[in-house]
């Protein structure tokens, strides 16, 4: 009888899939224009001054250089490594790791491409190529690093990422505020413009178009990281681990080697957020500031159900609302830290209907 | 078992319905149950006869029907109404505190209290084992009130289950496949404790899909089937045959031809094999044994003493502490588990679910969960969903796997009986010449049972090798060639299985022999 019942819930699952992140952002804007309502500004008018801030909706008026366009290329730019980060979260949770770690992963894939190709006067041809590499490589070992203490030494994933973090955090802090530091804005000197992850066009009327790079890798390794997943062996292994360990290595798939390539994937790709992070949105680290992007990327990566093409559309959604936040600050007058309000009940209301699902299925 | 019609109705059911989404679990049911009597629900998986005594223990709410409790209509809204009025549920998997004691356990939320100088509560402990044991010693259950219920036996365990419902005045007691987890003389025991209940007044009701204990024990019993009730029959007057034919709606070939002929050469020798746990503490101490080909080698064993542990090493699961394992006469000892699958070891796992199965994933990714990265399945690591696919077909076509959605279901929702066909249809299609298989019918019903030995049979005359490890010496005697009977990881004794006999083997089992 029971396993008939399932059978039966077998739709509602699948509807769920659809079903949560739905909800979830329903109920996100119906509490944000609560909030609104509550501390007296138009909810609408509040809303839609995040995608004006995004350039997704037009302001009133630009100045001489900007356009509804440099601000949506510029929110594009933040974007790329919201989504990296995120396809970083969805590998490791698909296969049962839980990467914390992207901060700090970040973090030292941007610090080594600054200090080794940043200050340099490598072409761009060069020099860009050589970021992305070192941005993948250095966070390929961390995060591998991860994976191996977890198999060999049994270190949990999230303890060993947290402390990494700090680790990182410290090391680049003090590297940063001993030799690289710009003592005007008390953050690492800028990096140069031919190392920056971007194209940069100027219009007959004066508009610079900043194109950020890291936009089109971000979207092709979406796609790239689903027909991993969903269709290549090593893919196959991972979600088998992910779903259950002890299935998987019944079936005979080497578990160690899995843990350490999904941790190795992971940071890779937490290590090209990193990049276009440090190289492309901004030109600079302050020292001993971990990115909170890396945190948000957890919300964007549950939010997508842990998709990789899905993180795309729930990670430009949680972007318009952290990139818009300036203009809607300064338009409205309500504080821009509303943003991080937002990324936490999207966060909230995804995680509590993962766990429904998942809860549900015990009571049949 | 004569005359109980006379007594008093103590249990009556009215046209109990309850529907689950998509499911009619109860369809009109209406039973009753008189005074005194062993009673005894008959049924194959799915039947619906868990969900009738759970509404009878008040977890769920029938959507109609009445229940009577001594002639009284009530309404339960949880197992606790039930209780206070006498009805008691043991339940497949009992629900003890592992670190407390028998008595503990059983004053769990009726604790009596003493004040201590007047004032303080405290648990009058002495008086809770004083009572446990007098209990204990009126329906001869023999359980020490002082014991840890974590070193207790699973049966001892039953019958603290049993001295809860007893303590707690219950005088209808529901017992859910009491027999699952027992050896054979522990079934006996369990036997004489049920009548002792009897004879004291209580009313048993037993849940069950085991044709011979009813006939044994019940005087009447009620046969569902897809959620009805289709006869109630006299125990007495009604002979097995006809039960398992109501019970499955059709006659059932329970009798499984086996072929004699002569073993192969040996595909498995297991030699001087010790297994080590935490602690230095051996679950396999010096075991040998050979399998040959075209064999079945039955290892029989109360649950915990070695078995699975030898077939964990077997497959590489866990490592030998010494000896070795060779396969076709090749020394595999620190093999792999993947190597080992190449080399010929098919395993179907006592766990399906946490084991056997990745249960989130498609039916037709489970049927090449082991050979998903050689060809047809994959090409330079790219995989061919179609060849998944025309594989599960296959597979579920030969074996008649059912489920929801076909090749494309998640495994989670299916029906353990078929769950565990897909692993059967698994692992026998690898065509590996050493199949192991662990508790292969448990918690299957008649024909999904009779479906799996049927296999393991066809396997044989193919010439493969067959290691068996079962709980339940029946299906041992009805399947293996030869029997091993292991007892605290020792193998006491190896021989031919006409050799052996049911009593034998049980007293070796619990290394009174």
């Amino acid at each position: 009888m029971k396993q008939e019942m399932k059978a039966k819930r077998l739709p509602r699952l699948r509807s769920s899939r659809l079903l949560i992140p739905l909800v979830s952002v329903v109920s996100t804007f119906a509490v944000l224009i609560l909030v609104f309502v509550v501390i007296g500004r138009n909810p609408l008018m509040a809303i839609y001054s995040f995608f004006q801030g995004s350039g997704l909706g037009l302001k009133p008026s630009y100045s001489k250089s900007s356009s509804m366009l440099t601000d949506f290329l510029s929110y594009l730019g933040i974007l790329s490594p919201m989504l990296l980060g995120s396809l970083g979260v969805v590998v490791g949770l698909r296969g049962g790791l839980f990467n914390i770690g992207v901060s700090g992963q970040m973090l030292t894939a941007g610090f080594l491409a600054t200090i080794l190709v940043g200050y340099s006067k490598l072409p761009p041809p060069v020099s860009i190529p050589l970021v992305l590499l070192i941005g993948l490589a250095a966070g390929a070992i961390l995060g591998a690093v991860i994976g191996w203490l977890k198999y060999r030494f049994n270190v949990h994933e999230v303890v060993s990422s947290i402390m990494f973090n700090y680790i990182v955090s410290f090391l680049t802090g003090y590297f940063i505020k001993t030799k690289y530091v710009d003592p005007i804005i008390r953050s690492s000197k800028q990096v140069a413009a031919n190392a920056k992850l971007q194209v940069i066009f100027q219009t007959s009327s004066g508009l610079k178009l900043v194109v950020p790079i890291g936009i089109f890798i971000a979207i092709g390794m979406a796609f790239l990281i689903r027909f991993y997943l969903e269709r290549m062996a090593g893919g196959f292994e991972i979600r088998m681990v992910g779903f259950n360990r002890e299935g998987a290595a019944y079936a005979g798939v080497p578990i160690r080697n899995v843990m350490i390539r999904t941790m190795l994937i992971s940071g890779a790709l937490a290590g090209l957020a990193g990049v276009t992070y440090y190289l492309g949105y901004y030109s600079t680290i302050v020292p001993k500031d971990l990115p909170s992007l890396g945190y948000d990327a957890i919300a964007v990566a549950l939010l997508g159900n842990l998709g990789p093409v899905s993180c795309i559309l729930s990670s430009a959604l949680i972007t318009i609302f952290q990139k818009g936040a300036v203009y809607m600050s300064a338009s409205t007058g309500v504080v821009r830290e509303i943003a991080s309000l937002v990324t936490g009940i999207l966060l909230l209301f995804s995680s509590l209907g993962v766990s429904m699902r998942d809860r549900s299925r015990h009571y049949d | 078992m004569e005359g109980t019609a006379d007594r008093p109705v103590v249990v009556e059911l009215t046209g109990i319905r309850k529907q689950f989404p998509g499911v009619l679990a109860n369809d009109d049911i209406s039973l009753q149950i008189h005074q005194g009597e062993i009673f005894a629900i008959l049924g194959e998986n799915g039947a619906g006869k868990t969900t009738l005594m759970n509404i009878l223990f008040g977890l769920y709410r029938p959507d109609e029907g009445k229940i009577r409790i001594r002639g009284q209509e009530v309404e339960f809204n949880s197992p606790r109404d039930a209780t206070t009025l006498g009805i008691g549920m043991v339940h497949q998997h009992f629900k003890l505190v592992e670190n407390y004691s028998v008595t503990q356990n059983i004053i769990l939320g009726l604790e009596p209290l003493k004040k201590w100088l007047g004032l303080f509560p405290l648990v009058n402990e002495k008086e809770a084992n004083k009572e446990v044991a007098r209990l204990s010693d009126h329906y001869g259950l023999s359980v020490d009130p002082r014991l840890m219920v974590g070193q207790a036996s699973v049966s001892v365990q039953q019958r603290v289950e049993i001295l809860k419902m007893l303590y707690r005045k219950a005088d209808i007691l529901i017992l859910d496949e009491p027999t699952a987890m027992l050896a054979p003389q522990e079934i006996e025991h369990l036997i004489g404790v049920i009548h002792e209940l009897r004879r004291h007044g209580n009313t048993v009701i037993l849940i069950t899909h085991k044709l011979d204990e009813i006939k044994r024990l019940a005087d009447r019993c009620a046969v569902l089937r897809r959620g009805r009730l289709i006869d109630v029959f006299d125990v007495g007057t009604t002979d097995t045959a006809k039960m398992a034919a109501t019970m499955v709606g059709q006659a059932v070939d329970l009798e499984i031809e086996k072929e004699d002929r002569p073993f192969g050469e040996p595909v498995l020798e297991v030699e001087d094999l010790t297994v080590m746990q935490e602690k230095n503490v051996a679950a396999v101490r010096d075991v040998s044994f050979t399998v040959r080909s075209g064999e079945v080698v039955a290892l029989a064993g109360v649950a915990g003493n070695g078995q699975v542990e030898i077939v964990q090493t077997i497959y590489g699961q866990m490592k030998a502490s010494s000896g070795r394992i060779l396969l076709n006469g090749r020394d595999i000892t620190g093999h792999t588990i993947r190597t080992r699958i190449r080399e010929g070891i098919s395993y179907v796992p006592e766990d399906r679910q946490k084991t056997g199965l990745v249960v989130d994933m498609s039916l037709s990714e489970n049927l090449a969960l082991k050979t998903y990265g050689q060809l047809p399945f994959s090409k330079r690591k790219v995989l061919n969903r179609a060849a998944f696919r025309r594989h599960a077909e296959k597979l579920i076509e030969s074996y008649d796997i059912r489920s929801g959605s076909g090749e494309a279901t998640i495994v989670h929702s299916m029906s353990g009986g078929n769950q565990q066909k897909a692993i059967v249809a698994r692992e026998i299609d690898l065509g590996n010449r050493l199949i192991m298989f662990v508790q292969p019918t448990r918690g299957l019903d008649i024909a999904a049972r009779a479906h799996i030995h049927r296999q393991i049979v066809e396997e044989r005359a193919k010439g493969h090798a067959i290691l068996l490890v079962s709980l339940e010496l029946e299906e041992i005697m009805e399947l293996a060639d030869t029997i091993g009977v292991l007892y605290n990881g020792v193998l006491r004794k190896i021989a031919p299985a006409e050799e052996l006999t049911v009593e034998e083997v049980g007293k070796l089992m619990l290394g009174v022999a």
